[in-house]
């Protein structure tokens, strides 16, 4: 609907049309993403059933060397003269039975209870003293029967594989086609299938140590583990969705109202947090940057080297100090009383609003070289014949700015400018090192005027080891960090849209 | 040094489009072809597909008769030159000459001596130890030739390489590079989308549009008789005039009406014999179209005073060594909007004509080209499909610029007078109808032969040039078409009958004969599944479905086979079939039999009846993938 | 010819403005660093409460102490040890993935790009707990490489800036070399890995700096064990309550002046590509 009408209105007018538009196109939006929804599900069952069908045509059709393959993996390939192949499918079919019988279903068979006896309480007659015997460790049955269901995943995958792989070879075989050799499997990893060379060792670091830790703490969120549920000694055990409960509000003590609220607080702050320390840093930085590039500044070498050495000094290093400074009784309250400045010291951190403020301000000082770098390396970007043109036209520097400039920048760092937001919603050092949280509040569980989500987490899990609970902060952080990235990527795609259509 | 051969080539992205659409063509060895066509047209996929950096989705390409479709770029023995030069930035001219052949593992001292000659070869030795950067355009061009011809390829491949130097250099650079392709003996392959560059430099030119071929011919061929507006519009400057209007038989004339204007043509009926009757009505739309050249200030100028058209002229523009005079055969037009009756007149000046002057041209109508205007097809092409011929049919006797010949038995028509359509395959020597041999020309590698009979002009197609100068041919019965006002009454034995088929495998057991002892062997057999049947299959045949469609993919796709007559025989365990009728032409004797819904046609050598079993000969079927529309043999 | 001189004289006030506005803002940003490095050279102990900035007696007192009396040296071998390792296999897999997603073309590719865009949305130290626990039972607790495991392991994700400038390489010489006869092993190391040499750089340098700064993972894994704290964890430590910190504050701005200054020298030695690798990779959508 770009039409002439929609040309002619001003931008006051467009920005309400827009507006009014954009919730008038939501319910078909919400509609046409539902719709969507069984074609998505067809999609995936059809891929489901072609996993069956191929296995079931390979049963059905395949010779004697290929059904032996359901079995024992990679026989087919020993019996066609693909030895690498098989040597490969049958050593890895061993290690999964040797892991599975040896370690494997000792922990898995215990998942559902999470262990019975923890530890037991033992007269050691030679030393004379009661020694703890310990027997289940709920912590690692939890841990490695995850393991061994990622295990069994990948041998699941592997078996199919291995399935599909020796009909393949079957059909090649009788098609007369040559089949690949050792060599040509080997020289293939440095070719086609270069990228499972490179990625495996990569992506094995990611499983082991992020995504099997993330679904042991969604795992988590589901026990009661806590200070009173500590492995070894003691046992923790599912406790259902009790600790979403208590963090939502809806508990029966008196903690879970309490920490409902530190839920709202703290999120709320993260989020006024994110969106003011993203934004003043991007503005600032960018008028930083304008300001060192303008024509006839003299020195841009020197004042940009100024600002870029601030950001090889270690993060923390600044902040720690910056904490020292502004403190209560640091040099700055210090100085200001003997001049005469002020009377009483300034709360800079001691008061939630002024330690708000601050940690704002701070981060500004932080974060304004990164930003006026980026900024500057666009700024060189914007092909000058614009603002010629726009010079011509009779547009004067503010307007060259307004109209040029930042729509430039803000649609080039857009996907910059998302990544900085989520990344504040999850910065943990400026807080942790320049206030850790505090001031303390007693409205609040364990959480401080100036803490985030993720410093809440912090606490929780080493001060406090909430571990529960802690993991059902972590999860909402997630959803909420995912929300917002979602939202953003979202928007910054139609207005990409929006600029093709034009 | 190599000839390639590219059959029933497809490029098919996974969302169904088709890039490139069933490219046939053989390369003989050291030819310079050009693929040339707008952007999108799928020159470069089908280049890129020649060069591997593309997977074929269905054909076949031979690469000096080897089968590459499944090699790697680097074993297909080419060379390639990209549009952005692609030279290693980090290397010096010298290592990015001696990259492949490091590659290769030649000794240091070959390296050197091959480098070096490529280096004198393209006057670029200075430049051996400095950096892509440190040249200029030009210069790059030169490398990225000589990064090329050093490993002595059998083919080089050229992607758009001119395109990114200036109008000068580029003049110069193409002289240089026909000049490296006469010396190195080498087949070019080059994908341009300038058409000046295609006609200077190919020996032969592919015109594509939306992924089909529009044409492939010489240049010389290419302008002078475009096989349809696409060519017509794309090759040459100025750009063909083309105008819409119709025909109309008048007698031993034809009166040609251009539409939105008032102007009209008239030629003599024998310019337009190769023309199909029915664009003759004065009714069917077609585009006229005529080059600039064969447009005259000078009424005289093509001698034909009947062929005159007044316009208005709208500009001129003068180029020096002539002038375009830019006009409107409607005179309320303003001869700068394409529309269908702008015109374009190359003069040479001398006229002074100044804008609004009204003028009278001559159309030189040796050289009109006719389109339809829906499928934009030559109407007037050099090799025309039939001769249009009136007739009567007599006691079983057919008359025709008079000459009778007896109708075979499977040609039942009632006495009456019709239009004979004779396909120009169809006149063959013979004994029936002597005729005046005029003239015997090659074109595309087929020969027409124009003879006289009786005032008209007879066309067939001839295996060799005939030197005669008279000629006696028969009449292919089976071919022809009779028309009663417009209705067929009579129509040719169709040329294939298409049956619906799948690609199945079965196990059988095998006896086999080895030291003496006779053994049942298990063994894979494929074959061809159509009307309920199974037909065992030629390794070869497999191997082309394999390589196609791939060894999965062979046994689930649908496919349609084409059967000609000559390609179905009688035999035991075949389908069956219900003999519909015997028609006998003569010479050859046919079945027509109804599998099914469908017809099918055979050869016959006696009379059959009643029930038949029929089965096709494997080696001569034609092959089409029903699901995506592609055809594999 | 009056508009004129007024616009030149306007322009010219303008300047001074701005060059007045970078000056205080160079002051700003340098002040507390100086201050650091004043603090440091203060020979008196009078904790943080002085109400006076310059040192009434200068000296090096709180180097020789940095260096004698407290572990500092443990630390920074630790941190450098730690960073110089994470540098190199995080150079590696960052190098190898960027490579793979931007080059290669197979089925999990953009799986793959969605399932690390999704983790990256997963605050780190959710998975702490899960990480100690797998260390601990591989005896990587309290050790050097327990961190360095941790620190490298989930590299991967940093793939996006790399995997950006990879793809500003024109993909046509991938396939000139393919077809000059290169495998794709080949192509990367000898075309594509010899043309990223700002892009390399700029992975060393953030992969180089970063462990100097982190507290978070390195706290959890060292807990408890002063001697293998990595800068970061060991300063904090002097800070964390007000008695101690009023006796360490100066040593700490020493120990902060020791640390900055390899660094900064490093960053501003190879500032250049680090401005190339930050333009280039977060413009790119």
């Amino acid at each position: 609907m770009m039409d002439l009408e929609y040309l002619k209105k001003s931008p006051l007018e467009k920005f309400g049309f827009n507006f009014i538009n954009f919730f008038k196109r939501l319910p078909s939006a919400f509609a046409a993403f539902f719709r969507a929804i069984p074609k998505k599900l067809c999609k995936i069952w059809f891929a489901f059933i072609g996993v069956f069908l191929n296995v079931f045509t390979a049963a059905k059709n395949g010779d004697w060397k290929t059904r032996t393959s359901f079995a024992v993996m990679g026989f087919g390939f020993f019996f066609r003269k693909q030895y690498l192949r098989g040597v490969l499918y049958i050593v890895f079919e061993a290690t999964f039975v040797l892991y599975m019988v040896f370690f494997g279903w000792k922990y898995l068979a215990k998942m559902g209870s999470l262990g019975e006896i923890a530890c037991v309480e033992e007269w050691d007659e030679v030393l004379g003293v009661f020694t703890y015997k310990f027997y289940d460790n709920s912590l690692l049955i939890l841990l490695y029967s995850l393991l061994t269901i990622f295990i069994m995943v990948a041998f699941v995958y592997t078996w199919y594989k291995n399935v599909k792989g020796n009909y393949l070879s079957q059909q090649f075989e009788e098609a007369h086609i040559k089949l690949a050799t050792a060599k040509d499997d080997i020289r293939s990893y440095a070719n086609e299938n270069y990228h499972k060379t490179l990625l495996s060792i990569p992506v094995l670091g990611l499983v082991v140590f992020t995504i099997l830790p993330i679904f042991f703490m969604v795992f988590i969120a589901f026990t009661n583990y806590d200070k009173a549920h500590m492995p070894p000694h003691e046992l923790f055990s599912w406790a259902g969705i009790d600790n979403f409960v208590t963090v939502l509000g809806g508990g029966v003590s008196a903690n879970s109202k309490i920490f409902a609220y530190t839920f709202g607080e703290v999120l709320l702050w993260t989020i006024v947090w994110a969106f003011f320390a993203t934004f003043t840093n991007y503005i600032l930085g960018m008028v930083v940057a304008i300001l060192i590039n303008k024509k006839g500044v003299r020195f841009k070498k020197l004042w940009r080297t100024v600002l870029v050495m601030t950001i090889a000094i270690p993060q923390f290093v600044s902040l720690m100090f910056m904490s020292q400074l502004l403190a209560d009784q640091g040099l700055i309250n210090n100085l200001l009383l003997k001049w005469g400045w002020i009377d009483k010291a300034i709360p800079f951190l001691t008061d939630g609003t002024a330690a708000r403020i601050t940690i704002i301000i701070v981060n500004i000082w932080i974060g304004i070289p990164y930003s006026m770098l980026i900024c500057t390396g666009i700024l060189m970007n914007i092909p000058q014949d614009l603002y010629e043109s726009a010079r011509i036209d009779g547009a004067g520097p503010i307007k060259a700015y307004m109209k040029i400039t930042l729509p430039y920048m803000l649609h080039v760092t857009t996907p910059y400018l998302i990544t900085q937001f989520i990344g504040n919603l999850n910065n943990f050092n400026v807080i942790f090192l320049l206030t850790g949280g505090n001031p303390s509040s007693l409205d609040m569980q364990f959480a401080g005027k100036t803490d985030l989500l993720i410093t809440w987490l912090y606490k929780l899990t080493v001060s406090e080891t909430q571990y529960g609970i802690a993991s059902v902060i972590g999860i909402f952080t997630f959803v909420v960090v995912a929300v917002f990235s979602l939202i953003l990527y979202n928007r910054s795609k139609s207005v990409k849209n929006e600029e093709e259509f034009m | 040094m190599a000839d390639l051969s590219l059959k029933h080539i497809y490029k098919v992205y996974p969302n169904g489009t088709k890039a490139v659409n069933d490219f046939n063509m053989e390369i003989a060895d050291k030819e310079f072809i050009v693929f040339v066509g707008p952007s999108g047209c799928g020159k470069s996929t089908t280049l890129r597909m020649i060069a591997g950096l593309e997977d074929i989705s269905a054909g076949e390409l031979k690469i000096g008769g080897v089968v590459v479709n499944d090699m790697e770029p680097k074993d297909r023995d080419i060379a390639m030159v990209f549009q952005n030069y692609a030279l290693y930035p980090h290397m010096t001219v010298y290592d990015n000459l001696a990259f492949s052949l490091r590659l290769k593992k030649l000794s240091r001292e070959e390296i050197h001596k091959l480098v070096v000659q490529a280096a004198e070869t393209l006057g670029i030795t200075e430049y051996l130890s400095k950096k892509p950067k440190e040249m200029s355009g030009g210069q790059r061009q030169r490398v990225a030739l000589g990064r090329a011809i050093v490993r002595e390829p059998k083919v080089m491949l050229l992607d758009e390489p001119l395109s990114n130097l200036d109008a000068k250099l580029r003049t110069q650079m193409r002289a240089e590079i026909s000049k490296l392709h006469s010396r190195l003996n080498t087949t070019f392959i080059y994908v341009t989308h300038d058409q000046v560059e295609a006609m200077t430099m190919g020996t032969r030119i592919v015109v594509m549009k939306d992924g089909f071929v529009k044409q492939i011919d010489t240049p010389k061929n290419l302008y002078n008789y475009p096989a349809n507006k696409f060519v017509a519009g794309f090759i040459g400057t100025p750009q063909m005039n083309f105008f819409e209007g119709t025909l109309k038989k008048n007698g031993e004339e034809v009166r040609i009406d251009f539409a939105y204007c008032n102007a009209g043509i008239t030629v003599p009926c024998s310019k337009l014999d190769k023309v199909r009757p029915d664009y003759l009505n004065g009714e069917t739309p077609v585009y006229i179209g005529l080059r600039a050249e064969d447009v005259s200030v000078d009424r005289e100028a093509f001698g034909n005073n009947k062929a005159v058209v007044k316009l208005r002229i709208s500009h001129v523009e003068e180029l020096g060594s002539e002038t375009l005079l830019y006009g409107d055969l409607n005179m309320d037009g303003d001869g700068y909007s394409e529309s269908l009756t702008k015109i374009v007149i190359k003069d040479d000046g001398s006229g002074g004509y100044r804008a609004g002057d009204v003028i009278e041209a001559a159309l030189n109508t040796e050289r009109i080209h006719l389109f339809d205007k829906q499928t934009e097809d030559c109407v007037l092409p050099r090799i025309p499909e039939y001769n249009y011929l009136d007739c009567t049919v007599s006691g079983g006797l057919l008359n025709f610029l008079g000459e009778s010949i007896a109708l075979p038995p499977a040609i039942e028509c009632a006495d009456g007078e019709y239009e004979l359509l004779i396909p120009v395959d169809a006149l063959k020597a013979g004994k029936d109808i002597g005729v005046k041999v005029e003239t015997c020309e090659n074109i595309c590698g087929k020969t027409l032969l124009s003879a006289e009979l009786n005032g008209k002009m007879l066309y067939a197609l001839v295996p060799e040039t005939v030197t005669e100068k008279t000629l006696k041919l028969d009449v292919d019965f089976k071919k022809i078409t009779l028309l009663k006002d417009g209705v067929k009454v009579i129509e040719p034995l169709p040329e294939v009958s298409r049956l619906d088929g799948l690609f199945v495998k079965n196990k059988v057991k095998k006896l086999t004969e080895a030291d003496g002892k006779v053994k049942t062997v298990k063994a894979i057999e494929f074959s061809l599944e159509t009307e309920g049947k199974r037909f065992t299959v030629p390794d070869t045949l497999a191997q082309k479905l394999f390589a196609a469609l791939g060894v999965r993919k062979a046994f689930n796709s649908p496919l349609k086979i084409e059967c000609g007559a000559g390609s179905l025989i009688f035999g035991e365990n075949g389908i069956n079939a219900r003999v519909e009728r015997m028609l006998d032409y003569g010479a050859e004797k046919f079945v027509k039999c109804r599998v099914g819904e469908k017809f099918v046609y055979l050869l016959a050598d006696k009379d059959y009846d009643g029930e038949v079993r029929i089965v096709p000969d494997l080696d001569k079927i034609g092959i089409i993938e029903a699901e995506r529309n592609i055809r594999i043999i | 010819m009056k508009k004129y001189r007024s616009k030149k004289g306007a322009e010219k006030l303008s300047l001074v403005i701005i060059h007045t506005v970078l000056a205080i803002i160079s002051v700003i940003w340098l002040l507390p660093f100086l201050m650091l490095i004043i603090l440091s050279f203060r020979g008196e102990q009078v904790g943080m409460s002085a109400n006076y900035l310059f040192p009434k007696q200068w000296s090096f007192d709180n180097y020789v102490k940095l260096f004698t009396q407290t572990k500092f040296l443990t630390w920074y071998g630790n941190t450098l040890l730690v960073s110089v390792i994470v540098t190199v296999v995080q150079t590696i897999i960052v190098l190898v993935t960027s490579y793979a997603l931007s080059r290669l073309r197979f089925k999990m590719r953009k799986p793959l790009m969605n399932v690390m865009l999704i983790l990256g949305m997963f605050p780190g130290f959710l998975s702490m707990t899960a990480v100690y626990f797998v260390l601990k039972e591989i005896n990587l607790t309290q050790n050097i490489f327990g961190l360095i495991l941790v620190y490298s392991a989930s590299s991967a994700m940093q793939y996006y800036i790399c995997k950006g400038f990879f793809d500003t390489i024109p993909k046509s010489l991938d396939e000139a070399a393919r077809i000059d006869g290169a495998s794709r092993h080949t192509i990367f190391f000898k075309i594509l890995l010899p043309l990223a040499k700002p892009i390399i750089i700029y992975t060393i340098l953030t992969a180089f700096i970063a462990p100097w700064g982190e507290y978070m993972f390195s706290s959890f894994i060292m807990l408890g064990d002063p001697d293998k704290f990595t800068v970061a964890v060991g300063m904090k430590s002097w800070l964390d309550n007000s008695t101690l910190a009023s006796e360490y504050f100066t040593i700490f701005c020493a120990a902060a002046v020791v640390v900055s200054i390899p660094i900064t020298a490093l960053f501003i030695w190879l500032q250049r590509y680090y401005v190339e690798g930050v333009t280039g990779g977060s413009v790119k959508g």
